[in-house]
C-alpha cells in the first residue's frame, strides 16, 4: 500500500526522471486520493493517450528501480490490460487508451479539470468522480463497492452525467455499461438508501431493455 | 501517525472553540493540539480583524505545493479561483503564470494577471515561452493595457521589436468575439483585440 505522501515523492522522483513533458490521467485509487477520498492505495493506476508517452514514463520508472510485472497474474485473461511494473509493495497499472472494459472518451477526458503538477515534465490529470464511480463498476472487487460508497457520500454526483456516460460507453462498444452500472448501484441501494436515486436504477434498467430490444430486432 | 489520525478528526476550517466542542477537550489541550498539527504541517493559520485566529487543517497544507491561482492572487487586487491545479517540486515564476493566464482564455484570469507585469523582469524566458504558445502580440498588446494603469518593469526595445506585428499579420483574438471600445489604440498597435473595457479595470485605479 501507498500513501499519498509517499505517493508524491515518488511522482516526483519519476518526473526528474523523464526526458519529455507528457500528460496522463489518474484514476482508481490514486485518483481518489488526490481527491481527499481516500488515505492510501494497493496501486498508483495511469492512462496515457499515447503508446509512446507511456514508454517515456516506464523509462522513468525503470530508473527508479522498477520491474515489470506480468499483468495476467493479476488481471488473468481480460482485454485492455495495463503494463505493470512494481517495486517493494505498490504497483503502477499503466493503461493506453482503454481500461479494460472502459473507453477513455473525449467526454471523460475534458471533465478530469483537476491538474497536479510535478516539477517540469509530469502533467497528472484526475479522473472526474463521476467517471470513477462508472469504472470502479466494471470490477468485481468488493473494495470497489467501499470506494463507491465514498465518493458518492463526499461529493455532489449529477447522475445525469453518469448515465450519460454509461450510454456513451455503449456507443463506444462497451455493450454491457449500462448493465453493470445498473447492477454495481443496486448493490450499494441495497446497502443505503440515501446514496443511490431509484430513478436513475429505473433508466439504467429501461435503456438495457430498450438495448435488448434492438438486438432482437437486428436478429 | 497520531498526527494523522488527530487531522482526520479535525479536518476543515477549525477555530479553538471548534476544536474543544468537536473533541470535547479544554481550551489549554485544543491549543496544544493545533501546535502538533501546525508542526507536522498540516495547519495554515488566519487572523480575523477581532484578533481571533482561524485555522486551515488539510492534507494539502502538508503535500505543500502552489498553484497558479495563488501566485495571481498574490499580486493582483482581482481575486480569482478556478479548478485546482497545483504544482510541486518547483515554484512557477511569474512568465510561466502569464501564459498561463493566457492560455485559460478566461477574461477574469487574464484580468487579475495584468498585475504579474509589476514584477515581470525575464523577459527572455518570457518571449521563449509565449513564441512556444504563439501569445507573443497578446503579451505585447496586455503590457501596454497594464501600462497605462500602474508601473510596471520597463519592456527591453528588443523584446517590443520581435513581438511587434508585420505587415501582413491580421488582427486575433485573446478571448474570441471580445473587442474593447476604449483600447483602440493598442488594439491598432498590435493587432490584437483585447477583452476590456476602462470600466474592466476599474480595480487597478
Amino acid at each position: 500500500m501507498i500513501s499519498i505522501e509517499a505517493q508524491q515523492k515518488l511522482l516526483l522522483a519519476a518526473s526528474k526522471n523523464l526526458k519529455k513533458k507528457i500528460t496522463v490521467y489518474a484514476i482508481g485509487g490514486t485518483a481518489m486520493m488526490f481527491l481527499g477520498l481516500k488515505n492510501s492505495t494497493l496501486d498508483i493506476d495511469l492512462v496515457f493517450e499515447t503508446s509512446e508517452e507511456r514508454e517515456f514514463f516506464k523509462k522513468a520508472i525503470q530508473g527508479l528501480g522498477y520491474q515489470e510485472l506480468n499483468a495476467m497474474k493479476v488481471y488473468g485473461a481480460k482485454k485492455n490490460t495495463p503494463e505493470m511494473f512494481t517495486l517493494g509493495d505498490e504497483r503502477f497499472d499503466l493503461f493506453v487508451g482503454e481500461v479494460i472494459n472502459f473507453t477513455f472518451s473525449d467526454q471523460v477526458k475534458k471533465r478530469a479539470k483537476e491538474i497536479r503538477q510535478f516539477s517540469d515534465n509530469l502533467i497528472i490529470k484526475i479522473a472526474d468522480p463521476h467517471d470513477l464511480i462508472i469504472m470502479k463498476c466494471a470490477t468485481d472487487r468488493l473494495k470497489d463497492k467501499d470506494d463507491v460508497m465514498a465518493i458518492l457520500k463526499n461529493t455532489n454526483i449529477n447522475w445525469d452525467i453518469v448515465v450519460a456516460e454509461a450510454k456513451n460507453q455503449v456507443k463506444s462498444g462497451k455493450e454491457t455499461a449500462t448493465f453493470e452500472l445498473g447492477y454495481f448501484l443496486k448493490e450499494i441501494y441495497k446497502t443505503d438508501k440515501k446514496l443511490v436515486p431509484m430513478t436513475v436504477l429505473d433508466c439504467l434498467f429501461d435503456f438495457v431493455k430498450e438495448q435488448a430490444e434492438e438486438q432482437k430486432k437486428r436478429k | 501517525m497520531k498526527s494523522q489520525l488527530l487531522f482526520k478528526q479535525i479536518e476543515g476550517i477549525q477555530t479553538i472553540k471548534s476544536i474543544m466542542a468537536l473533541l470535547n477537550v479544554n481550551r489549554e489541550k485544543a491549543i496544544y493540539l493545533i501546535h502538533r498539527l501546525r508542526k507536522a504541517g498540516y495547519v495554515k493559520t488566519k487572523k480575523n480583524k477581532d484578533g481571533s485566529r482561524i485555522y486551515y487543517v488539510s492534507l494539502e497544507n502538508k503535500l505543500g505545493g502552489i498553484s497558479y491561482y495563488d501566485i495571481i492572487n498574490a499580486h493582483s487586487p482581482v481575486k480569482i479561483t478556478g479548478p485546482k491545479y497545483i504544482i510541486y517540486g518547483k515554484k512557477p515564476s511569474l512568465e510561466e503564470t502569464l501564459i498561463f493566464a493566457l492560455k485559460t482564455k478566461e477574461l477574469r484570469i487574464i484580468l487579475a494577471s495584468l498585475a504579474l507585469f509589476r514584477n515581470i523582469n525575464n523577459w527572455s524566458s518570457l518571449y521563449q515561452m509565449a513564441k512556444k504558445e504563439n501569445l507573443v502580440r497578446q503579451v505585447g498588446a496586455l503590457y501596454d493595457l497594464a501600462r497605462k494603469y500602474f508601473m510596471v518593469r520597463r519592456m527591453p526595445e528588443r523584446f517590443k521589436n520581435h513581438t511587434l506585428p508585420r505587415k501582413g499579420d491580421k488582427t486575433i483574438y485573446i478571448i474570441r468575439g471580445l473587442k474593447s471600445k476604449d483600447f483602440k489604440a493598442i488594439e491598432k498597435i498590435w493587432k490584437i483585440y483585447l477583452p476590456f473595457n476602462e470600466a474592466d479595470l476599474e480595480d487597478y485605479k
